[in-house]
């Protein structure tokens, strides 16, 4: 029962939910807690499934898994996730036809 | 390398990147359903860039949902801008699945590197109806007992 009294950890993954996708740094800020335990919260939701990671350069961005948590997530949430993964692939298809 | 923006409002995803390709190379996968398909992993039926033109993307089916998504043309200017109607759903769905009454928009424009395209996904209304909250609660719910179960394993 402590980690559901543990208000800290459910709002980093309410602010991971609405952002679509945000870095650590971003969820340090204004939160009132260390860097290190705002990781450490999104370490277990990211064992839990909830969360997925991307490293890019010295940062690392988290955003929700819409598949570890369907009743939860609307449609703003399924194509924030969406539309970001076909840029990538336009990209691809880009370096392709046009390299 | 990606000149990622992503903004989730209450209404609206942007997502805005600067491709190293001219305009016209950028509208062509826009516009051409061989190409539509290639990058949108769903293949665009009934397309043509000409506004009023109805199509059709066919997606994952959810409960009395069967997946398509109704697209109707609303505007067209030639490497500059692309607009289209984008909706789906059933009224007995929450979350995804639900009615989905949106609007895609791509609006191009040249940068010294390239093209910047900037996409728009607007018209999202979130949820607010009572079976809706309820669900979203009960989400909540297992969401919190996942996290609990797993902390408990940690211990």
């Amino acid at each position: 029962m402590r980690t559901l009294a543990d208000p800290t950890r459910r709002a980093v993954f309410e602010r991971v939910v609405r952002s679509s996708e945000i870095s650590v740094g971003e969820l340090t800020r204004g939160s009132g807690v260390t860097q290190g335990a705002i990781s450490q919260h999104l370490k277990s939701l990211k064992q839990a499934g909830l969360v997925a990671e991307r490293p890019e350069g010295r940062n690392v961005y988290y955003r929700v898994k819409p598949e570890g948590l369907a009743p939860l997530v609307d449609w703003m949430d399924h194509y924030a996730v969406f539309w970001p993964d076909r840029f990538a692939d336009l990209r691809t298809l880009l370096q392709e036809i046009d390299p | 390398m990606s000149e990622a923006a992503i903004i989730a409002g209450s209404q609206e995803i942007v997502v805005d990147e600067v491709f190293p390709h001219t305009l016209d190379v950028v509208w062509k996968t826009l516009t051409s359903p061989a190409m539509m398909s290639r990058w949108i992993r769903m293949e665009p039926t009934g397309f043509k860039p000409i506004v009023g033109t109805r199509f059709t993307y066919q997606t994952t089916p959810a409960g009395e949902w069967d997946g398509v998504i109704r697209c109707q043309v609303l505007e067209v200017t030639p490497n500059q801008r692309l607009a289209y109607a984008w909706k789906g759903g059933h009224e007995g769905n929450v979350g995804y699945g639900s009615r989905l009454d949106t609007v895609v928009t791509f609006v191009l424009s040249a940068v010294e590197a390239g093209t910047r395209l900037r996409l728009v996904h607007s018209g999202f209304v979130l949820p607010r109806n009572e079976t809706a909250f309820k669900v979203m609660s009960e989400g909540w719910k297992s969401v919190a007992q996942r996290i609990d179960a797993l902390a408990s394993e940690q211990d």
